[in-house]
């Protein structure tokens, strides 16, 4: 009987620690992280721009759409931009990765590395304000472009689309979350 | 506006009410700002493609040039974004009064911003201008609103704060500047603040009346623009410095207070104060009196004037020593010559060259007559053995003053002596006591010195009733007396005589300290004064 109950408080220790660990973050609603992933995104550019050699190979990346109606944005619910914003993220993420893998030139290639971890950190902030897409069906990069995609064929381009992705859909999906909003009111 | 709108009316007569209606859409819809917009880019932004967005859209405009007299008809406005096929827009011209131009201009329909939009300007179908930009990076915005400055209470500070310009999305992206001069100068101040709509001014003149402008812009982050157009100015009056008149009024009456209570401490010490400040120089003119004011300066003068009471005041003696008369009992002669020498009990007022020319004989005489000396040293032998002798030391009593001459140390005197130049000194410089005994020594130096040859004249030695020996009286007899200003007699006791040959000491007292090394001619034996 002591065994028992000994083991059923463990379980409830761990349920209530499991409870914690799933909860979700502090929502983290300070656009000021994402104006600094910004900046190194336009570093990025800026490296590009000065690099001679080794700054990787023309290659096809598919990355997400990028521009922004306000018109349409008014009319376009939260979870919906949250989908766009996540699915372009991983895009990016992946068409990052492998630009990587062609650049050898190492100031260029540890922007790059940066961009792509602060593609993860937006992840959690996401996540924070309870924004993350449930599924997300990442395209390989064979697959034909779709809708809420386009391709580019080099690497400067694809810094810039990543540059303006986080200042559109990302930036004003964040400041619209309704987390955000909830602590503003 | 209302010449575009004329134009068009005129040449769509039957569009009328259509055309009106977008005249009035336009100057709605286009702002109050929209023309100055126009004019400003047409100055600053150097692409031929000029575009900016206003509100949410994107408008694009360029000068038409002054040859052409058709107009918007021939010109096309193409612009595409994200690879999709290319879309027209609109031309409209419009016509700037203050820049008498006119320009060309399209507005977006729907703008898409963070995306790379390609615009064409084509003229009968050619390519004439083209540019790629984003919207996002061309925005203008209208001037914020609802500036209002306020004192707030405290010295030198104005609070000033705006609303922002109406725009959706972008109100924590903007960066402010508030310009302020005093009213009616040109040298303004900025300030430059993010995010915030309020500000407050420090550092201000108090009492001042202040024009305060605001302008915005985008942070440049997520999106960027130019520089809005300055708010109308708006005024606003710092307080008044807050140094209370009653505090000034007590400053000032304890600094009044003070001042006369220095004052009154000046006047009434000024005296002390300035022998303080101002020391005198000290003038040794209380010593001289007369010396400056009677006499100007000449001391000559002065001198002969006050020789007498001066100099028996403070100034030592030097010229002449006081006298005193000496007895020594020199190196026995014992010829006749010296006998008579001998005899002689001289006052000190006897002329002293005689005494020296006698003297001189009489010693040369005698120092022919070594061997008498003997007899001499006996006869002083005895007396020091005898020391009642002194007593009769009334052999020295005299009138005048004698000095004693001792008999001990004979030996280190005797060197003492030698060293002295001259042979009065010697005697003078041996301790006095009474007696012979003493002369026992000066004899022994008299010998020695008879090298130098100027032993003393005379040396007497006085017995009242006393017969030397028959042979005895070659000693020399002789009376010295210092040479001096005055004379002082003073008869000498036995008593005296006996304190004399314990201390080293000259029967009168000189002041002169300087005499015994100084004693000028041995010539000078007596001199009366």
């Amino acid at each position: 009987m002591q065994t028992f109950t000994g083991l059923v408080s463990v379980l409830l220790v761990f349920l209530w620690l499991g409870g914690n660990l799933v909860s979700p973050l502090r929502p983290i609603c300070d656009l000021r992280v994402l104006d600094h992933f910004v900046r190194e995104a336009r570093d990025s550019e800026v490296i590009m721009r000065g690099c001679r050699g080794g700054c990787g190979a023309m290659k096809s990346y598919f990355v997400p759409l990028t521009s922004v109606d306000f018109a349409v944005l008014e009319h376009m619910d939260v979870n919906g931009q949250a989908v766009e914003v996540q699915t372009g993220l991983s895009l990016l993420d992946q068409a990052l990765s492998n630009a990587m893998k062609t650049v050898s030139n190492s100031p260029l290639a540890n922007a790059l590395d940066n961009n792509i971890s602060n593609i993860h950190s937006l992840g959690q902030i996401l996540h924070s304000l309870d924004l993350q897409a449930r599924s997300t069906v990442l395209p390989d990069d064979s697959a034909p472009a779709s809708t809420q995609t386009q391709e580019v064929s080099s690497l400067p381009e694809l810094l810039q689309v990543q540059s303006s992705f986080l200042r559109g859909k990302v930036r004003l999906l964040l400041s619209a979350a309704p987390a955000c909003q909830r602590q503003n009111s | 506006m209302y010449l575009l709108c004329k134009w068009m009316t005129k040449m769509r007569s039957n569009r009328l009410k259509i055309v009106f209606m977008l005249c009035l859409a336009f100057v709605t819809t286009g702002g109050q700002h929209f023309e100055s917009k126009v004019a400003q880019l047409l100055q600053d932004e150097t692409e031929h493609i000029k575009c900016f967005v206003e509100g949410k859209d994107l408008t694009c405009f360029w000068e038409e040039e002054e040859e052409r007299n058709h107009i918007h008809d021939q010109y096309t406005f193409t612009y595409s974004y994200e690879k999709k096929n290319k879309m027209a827009c609109a031309v409209s011209s419009l016509y700037l009064l203050a820049s008498n131009k006119t320009i060309l201009f399209c507005k977006l329909p729907k703008t898409p911003f963070f995306t790379t939009l390609d615009v064409q300007v084509l003229r009968d179908g050619r390519m004439l201008y083209t540019r790629s930009l984003n919207a996002e990076n061309v925005l203008f915005l209208d001037p914020p609103r609802n500036l209002t400055v306020m004192s707030s209470g405290k010295e030198g500070q104005l609070n000033v704060s705006w609303l922002p310009p109406l725009l959706k999305y972008m109100d924590d992206s903007m960066i402010y500047e508030v310009r302020y001069a005093v009213d009616g100068s040109n040298m303004g101040k900025v300030e430059v603040i993010k995010v915030s709509t309020r500000l407050v001014l420090l550092g201000l003149q108090s009492n001042t009346r202040y024009k305060v402008w605001v302008r915005v812009k985008p942070d440049g982050v997520a999106y960027k623009g130019y520089w809005s157009a300055w708010t109308e100015p708006v005024f606003g009056v710092t307080p008044p410095s807050d140094v209370d008149p009653l505090i000034v009024l007590l400053v000032i009456f304890i600094g009044l207070i003070l001042c006369l209570l220095s004052l009154t401490v000046i006047l009434s010490h000024h005296k002390f104060l300035l022998k303080k400040l101002w020391p005198d120089i000290p003038t040794p003119e209380h010593k001289f009196p007369g010396l400056f004011t009677v006499y100007k300066g000449d001391f000559k003068e002065w001198m002969s004037h006050n020789n007498g009471s001066m100099w028996g005041r403070s100034v030592p003696v030097y010229t002449e020593e006081l006298p005193s008369p000496l007895e020594v009992l020199s190196e026995v002669s014992l010829t006749s010559h010296g006998t008579s020498q001998r005899e002689e009990r001289k006052p000190v007022e006897e002329d002293e060259e005689k005494e020296s020319e006698r003297s001189d004989s009489g010693l040369t005489d005698r120092w022919r007559d070594p061997p008498h000396a003997h007899w001499l040293m006996e006869q002083l032998r005895a007396l020091q053995e005898n020391p009642e002798s002194r007593s009769q030391s009334s052999l020295l009593q005299s009138h005048d003053t004698y000095v004693t001459l001792n008999q001990g140390d004979n030996e280190q005197q005797v060197d003492d002596v030698f060293e002295e130049t001259l042979p009065l000194q010697t005697l003078f410089t041996t301790a006095g006591t009474s007696s012979l005994g003493t002369s026992h020594s000066d004899l022994g130096s008299l010998q020695q010195s008879s090298g130098s040859g100027r032993l003393s004249s005379q040396s007497s030695f006085e017995y009242p009733n006393h017969t030397w020996p028959p042979k005895g009286p070659g000693y020399a007899y002789m009376a010295v007396a210092d040479s001096g200003v005055s004379m002082d007699y003073s008869p000498m006791s036995s008593s005296r005589i006996a304190e004399l040959g314990k201390h080293r000491m000259y029967t009168n007292d000189y002041k002169n300290e300087i005499f015994p090394h100084k004693w000028p001619l041995s010539g000078q034996y007596i001199k009366s004064g």
